[in-house]
């Protein structure tokens, strides 16, 4: 258990949000006020009808907090990687399509 | 709240506390009494202080002798004439033979929201020696000390009446070795190597629109430490004899090998966005879970890349393993023409039914969500594509199959997201706990019941109906229901218990809970649990297969079904995980059954990822 890293972990603050987007296995929504935008996996979403663009959301949830100011090498890795393979990626495809 | 006589009875051994103000001199009654329920938050708050409180059978019918305010536990100072406690106070625990089952009260619905985990209670057996981790218990004072008794009753010895065994099917496996991959001008097998044509790339490409581009790659173990994007899929290769079906006859397979399908889309994003078992392979892993690839197997993988953002619709998934089975598939006709004395090793499978024996079912929850929350279901060859039905386009509904269909690859799995829980093809190929159940002596194994998890909630209700009805019409004397992964499955998790448990059948269930994956609804037939974690920390730890199904849980599981359908009580379970409650239960198990139950490695037996160290342990 890490929760007790967290210094205001008890701090639960119902929250609201808009559906802006859905495909086949995730939706994503926008948080209300400008507070963000979170796209998660269908799995973790509870509906009693099938989800649609506009529907308005609500959960409880806290404030993401710093664990700690090490930065792991091995993510930023993992995501330079992406970064990168995506890059190559999309000039192959803008070439196709030249 | 108020509670009424049932409940007061169910816990009559818990502490009486008052729900609202009540007034000097009157009577106490369950409707004056709070639901023990809710206890736990409020001691934990420092809402509610329970020393010296009387239990609920001790108050009641007693007289309050001044005013009290609500939520005032009852003690002897303000109770006048609370009758003496039924049974002796359940702090005793540790090196008893039998102790009577003290704190009755079975599993209120609120504790098994919190942990999902149960402590059981094991029906028959002598001379056991009890090791309980007093100290070990998390947080709540008063949680109750006394955890797995043991009666002695051989009540869940098997009926007297004896009954011979029928074996309804078999299914032989014929095991060929194979010891090297190479590339080469055609597809085939020589001695132990396995060649893959050159060129058969186009083939797959060619396949199907979608896909874009593939690369395949052979890993052998010195490859191991290569980075690799995420793990979709682990798939057994093999494949049917003539024109015999999955489950049935004679099924080639070859051992030492294993396709590992991984995708992308043009843009460069992973199928299955959230996946992040990408790494380097070694770290990434949890060798030889039933669903992963055992150390020292090759892999034969390809990565396949999809249309730029198919990667997040339904068609994108389907697309990748449909082409990947171009490859597979082409090695099953080469494994069709191996000459019989290449054979390494034949198994039989059997399925057994022993009329008179306890007949129990296993209902497998798996995922039907859309997209690659999506499962094909019986295909033409093990774990192929082509003959078979997704279960999403088959509305999720319940599909019975036999327990040697699920072990010849009659689903093919498109996997859902969460590394660590998911069960990919080959966990199927290898199910431990239809392994187990078809091997007990003690059981009879009537089938194998796959229900899909569908996203919206009027759907899971009516595909958990449907499974309560499937289960009701096999007379099962009991039931286990799994289910891979966590989040809203376990909506219809619960309800698929409830179903099942309300037509009187017991019902284990098994998930990953622990700490991420505890589950967000209970109800009352929920009391025997079974949780499948192994991270240390009990959470989605992103290492591949680590809190899937394993046969330690197929063990569990099945001592705690044998335990409830011989009507004993088994503990509740206690509010926060905690990993000591499975280390007794296991004990205790070895010790009844004599048998040495070996415990599943997990993650930290891995080469520590830079990303773990600081993250999670």
């Amino acid at each position: 258990m890490n929760d007790e890293r967290l210094n205001y972990g008890g701090k639960i603050i119902y929250m609201e949000g808009i559906i802006v987007d859905v495909d086949d296995c995730s939706i994503s929504v926008d948080l209300k006020g400008r507070l963000g935008f979170f796209k998660a996996p269908k799995r973790m979403f509870i509906c009693d009808t099938e989800p649609k663009i506009g529907q308005e959301v609500g959960w409880n949830m806290s404030f993401p907090e710093q664990l700690g100011p090490e930065v792991n090498e091995k993510y930023v890795s993992n995501i330079e990687k992406e970064r990168r393979k995506q890059e190559e990626m999309r000039k192959r495809l803008d070439n196709k399509e030249v | 709240m108020s509670i009424t006589a049932e409940t007061a009875k169910a816990h009559a051994h818990d502490p009486a506390v008052l729900c609202c103000r009540a007034e000097g001199g009157i009577t106490i009654e369950p409707a004056n009494l709070e639901d023990p329920a809710i206890f736990d938050d409020l001691v934990d708050s420092g809402l509610l202080n329970l020393d010296g409180c009387l239990t609920i059978e001790e108050v009641l019918g007693a007289k309050l002798v001044k005013t009290c305010d609500s939520l005032c536990p009852l003690t002897a100072d303000v109770v006048e004439g609370a009758k003496a406690p039924s049974a002796p106070a359940q702090e005793e625990a540790p090196a008893e033979e039998e102790v009577p089952a003290a704190p009755a009260a079975p599993a209120a619905p609120a504790p098994m929201t919190a942990g999902g985990m149960l402590k059981i209670h094991i029906g028959e057996g002598k001379d056991i020696n009890l090791e309980i981790p007093v100290g070990a218990l998390g947080g709540g004072a008063a949680a109750p000390a006394a955890p797995a008794v043991v009666a002695a009753a051989e009540a869940a010895a098997a009926p007297a009446e004896k009954a011979e065994e029928k074996v309804v099917r078999t299914l032989t496996r014929k095991h060929f070795k194979i010891t090297e991959v190479k590339r080469g001008p055609e597809t085939k097998i020589e001695g132990t190597t396995l060649y893959i044509r050159e060129g058969i790339e186009a083939e797959v490409i060619d396949n199907q629109e979608l896909v874009k581009d593939f690369h395949l790659e052979i890993i052998t173990p010195d490859l191991y430490h290569t980075y690799s994007e995420t793990i979709m899929d682990v798939q057994p290769i093999a494949t049917k004899e003539g024109d015999d079906d999955i489950g049935t006859g004679v099924t080639r397979v070859l051992d030492g090998v294993v396709m590992m399908l991984t995708g992308v889309d043009e843009g460069g994003v992973q199928i299955g966005e959230f996946g992040s078992s990408e790494g380097y392979l070694d770290e990434n892993i949890m060798w030889g879970r039933p669903g992963c690839p055992d150390k020292g197997e090759i892999f034969i993988k390809g990565n396949i890349v999809v249309q730029e953002k198919t990667n997040m619709e339904r068609r994108g998934p389907m697309a990748a393993h449909t082409a990947f089975d171009i490859i597979t598939q082409e090695i099953r006709e080469a494994m069709k023409k191996l000459d019989e004395s290449l054979v390494a090793e034949t198994q039989e499978l059997k399925q057994v039914r022993r009329p008179g024996k306890k007949k129990v079912v296993i209902v497998k929850e798996i995922m039907g969500q859309g997209a690659m929350h999506d499962n094909f279901i019986l295909p033409v060859e093990p774990v192929g594509v082509l003959g078979a039905r997704a279960n999403v386009d088959l509305g999720n509904v319940p599909v019975c199959v036999s327990p040697l269909e699920v072990l010849d690859g009659c689903i093919h799995a498109l996997t859902c997201i969460g590394p660590a829980s998911k069960e990919m093809s080959r966990h199927y190929w290898r199910e431990p706990l239809v392994l187990e159940a078809l091997h007990d002596e003690e059981v009879d194994l009537c089938g194998v019941v796959f229900v899909g998890s569908p996203q919206i909630n009027a759907e899971k209700f009516y595909v958990s109906k449907r499974v309560g009805h499937t289960v009701e019409m096999m007379d099962a004397d009991g039931a286990f229901v799994t289910t891979e992964g966590f989040g809203n499955n376990h909506i219809d998790f619960a309800s698929h218990i409830e179903q099942i448990g309300m037509r009187g059948v017991p019902v284990v269930g098994m998930s990953y809970c622990a700490v991420q994956g505890a589950l967000v609804v209970g109800n009352k037939y929920m009391q025997y649990m079974v949780d499948n974690n192994k991270s240390e920390s009990g959470i989605e730890n992103e290492v591949l297969g680590c809190n899937t199904l394993c046969p330690e849980d197929a063990v569990r599981a099945l001592a705690m079904l044998k335990t409830a359908m011989a009507g004993e009580d088994v503990k509740a379970a206690e509010r926060k995980w905690n990993p000591n409650v499975k280390s007794t239960n296991v004990e205790l198990i070895e010790a009844v059954y004599d048998r040495k139950i070996a415990l599943e490695d997990n993650e930290q037996s891995l080469p520590m990822s830079q990303k773990r160290k600081e993250k999670y342990d």
